[in-house]
């Protein structure tokens, strides 16, 4: 049986080499789901002993790359002995996305701290809380605290991923075109996360509010 | 020359017979020549999946030597371009194969002439059925998403792995201490990866020749009794996973659902792909059969025997 010999660690965790790190620890999860010890397609393929040898070796490969100095000195090991082809000048470099479905973790993350400190200002806190209160939530109330914040429809489809003319929909009680509720519930709660406020109520309030809406 | 596809897998009950006959008929019926063979010794059933009443025997008469070819027992079944034969005449000791009839059964099949010859195996890991699965360079396991099926899976893959390990040790020139602690192991259980760390420590050289003669047999799967709710990856992690740790070549052939109708089919001795062609265990076996008929053949195409 072969364990990862001759496999270096972008290849033990199945990643390209000018991964992110959001990549690396996304590898690092799968893997780890894969190899332990409860997993149905391997908990009776290796020993005990086996099995700690490949979880020492894929923690490893991760504290390795998730460390910007070990990576470095990891990467121009393999350099030297060929292993990576395209030399890696920067620590920018390394983080470019490997193809255009996978957006920039680290920006991503920047701008989501962006567009959530405007949502910590006080003013927004008196009129949350009096949305809040309330039972009935609509789609304007959405609207008016997103506003106070002074965050625009496309930061919260940059931080949260949700396309502008289904939040459009959502805030303007559009009921006809909005997606099934299984998916309105989740972008309910990330637009809620985005603007720092209890996702559980948002979600209670609005989905009662189109409901009764829709009785009339 | 045929393709030959031993059908296994360790645990019973997982539909290996059921599988065979479905990918049979679905492969005769895009008009392919196909034989199936009942190599389940002792534990016959194919012929009841097929809707025959098996009256004049095949294996059996081939053994006894009433017929000289092996292909002369084959006989036709409901679908054109079909063809089956059967072994549940055979003795009730035949479970218990005689060495020589097994060399003589594997022969004759690597002879025949078909487009597909799909073999039928038995349960477990016993040395028959791991000599038939090794008939060809290429073989599918049957496994359901359970664990037991699973280990089962893992268990049988592990002991072709050995027996075929063996097989190449015995036929090949090795270093007689690899010879020696391969082919009579003293009384620990020999596992695959001592046996390259055996090769590793007294005969380097033939290291690679071993991983090469290893890396030519390829596994195929097929994830049966599939049900809805469940991780639809599993497959392709089991693949992947396998491709990773076994010297060997692994492919996931796909899923094939649970359907009760199955049972029904299985009652009324019709075959399920004829009664029911629209229900979803048919629609995957027909993917399937697709993958087997576009798998380009490859270059050799017999197994190693002892």
């Amino acid at each position: 049986m072969k364990n990862f010999e001759g496999l270096n660690y972008y290849e033990i965790l199945k990643i390209p080499a000018n991964s992110s790190s959001f990549e690396i620890k996304r590898a690092y999860r799968d893997a780890l789901s894969i190899y332990n010890e409860n997993s149905l397609v391997t908990y009776c393929l290796f020993s005990n002993e086996g099995r700690d040898n490949i979880l020492k070796t894929l923690k490893e490969a991760f504290l390795t790359l998730t460390d910007e100095n070990k990576r470095a000195e990891y990467d121009s090991v393999l350099r030297d002995s060929g292993q990576i082809e395209v030399p890696i000048t920067s620590i920018q470099n390394q983080k470019k996305p490997p193809h255009a479905h996978t957006y920039n973790m680290t920006d991503h993350d920047n701008s989501a701290e962006k567009v959530k400190k405007k949502s910590r200002k006080k003013e927004i806190e008196k009129l949350s809380n009096e949305v809040l209160s309330k039972d009935l939530i609509s789609g304007d109330d959405l609207k008016k605290m997103r506003n106070a914040a002074g965050i625009e429809l496309s930061e919260i489809t940059a931080v949260a991923k949700i396309s502008v003319s289904v939040l459009k929909s959502m805030e303007e009680n559009r009921i006809e075109s909005l997606p099934p509720e299984l998916y309105l519930k989740n972008f309910l709660r990330h637009y809620a996360e985005t603007l720092q406020i209890d996702p559980q109520k948002i979600i209670d309030g609005y989905l009662k509010n189109i409901s009764l809406a829709q009785n009339k | 020359m045929s393709q030959i596809y031993p059908i296994g897998g360790g645990k019973g009950g997982v539909g290996k017979s059921f599988i065979t006959a479905s990918l049979g008929a679905l492969l005769a019926k895009w008009g392919k020549k196909v034989l199936l063979i009942d190599l389940d010794l002792g534990g016959s059933n194919l012929h009841t999946l097929l809707g025959i009443n098996d009256q004049q025997g095949g294996i059996n008469r081939f053994l006894d030597k009433t017929v000289k070819n092996l292909e002369n027992t084959a006989v036709s079944t409901v679908i054109q371009n079909l063809f089956f034969i059967s072994s549940s005449l055979c003795s009730m000791e035949t479970a218990n194969l005689l060495h020589a009839h097994k060399l003589k059964i594997i022969s004759a099949i690597q002879k025949l002439s078909f487009d597909y010859i799909l073999l039928d195996l038995g349960t477990g890991t016993n040395f028959n059925t791991l000599d038939f699965f090794l008939t060809s360079n290429q073989g599918i396991f049957i496994c359901t998403p359970e664990p037991t099926a699973i280990e089962n899976s893992f268990r049988f893959i592990k002991a072709v792995y050995l027996r075929k390990l063996k097989h190449i040790v015995k036929r090949h020139s090795f270093n007689s201490a690899v010879k020696k602690a391969i082919i009579r192991p003293n009384h620990e259980a020999v596992t695959s990866p001592d046996i390259i760390d055996i090769v590793l420590k007294h005969d380097p050289d033939r290291e690679i020749f071993l991983r090469n003669s290893l890396s030519e047999f390829k596994f195929k799967f097929i994830l049966n009794q599939f049900r809805k709710n469940l991780d639809a990856t599993i497959g392709d992690k089991i693949e992947d996973l396998c491709n990773r740790h076994f010297y060997s070549n692994f492919q996931f052939l796909g899923n094939v659902g649970y359907d009760v109708r199955i049972h029904d089919s299985v009652l009324s001795k019709k075959i399920f792909i004829h009664k029911y062609p629209y229900a979803p265990p048919a629609m995957d076996m027909k993917k399937i059969a697709e993958k087997i008929i576009n798998n380009r053949p490859s270059v050799s195409l017999t197994g190693e025997i002892s």
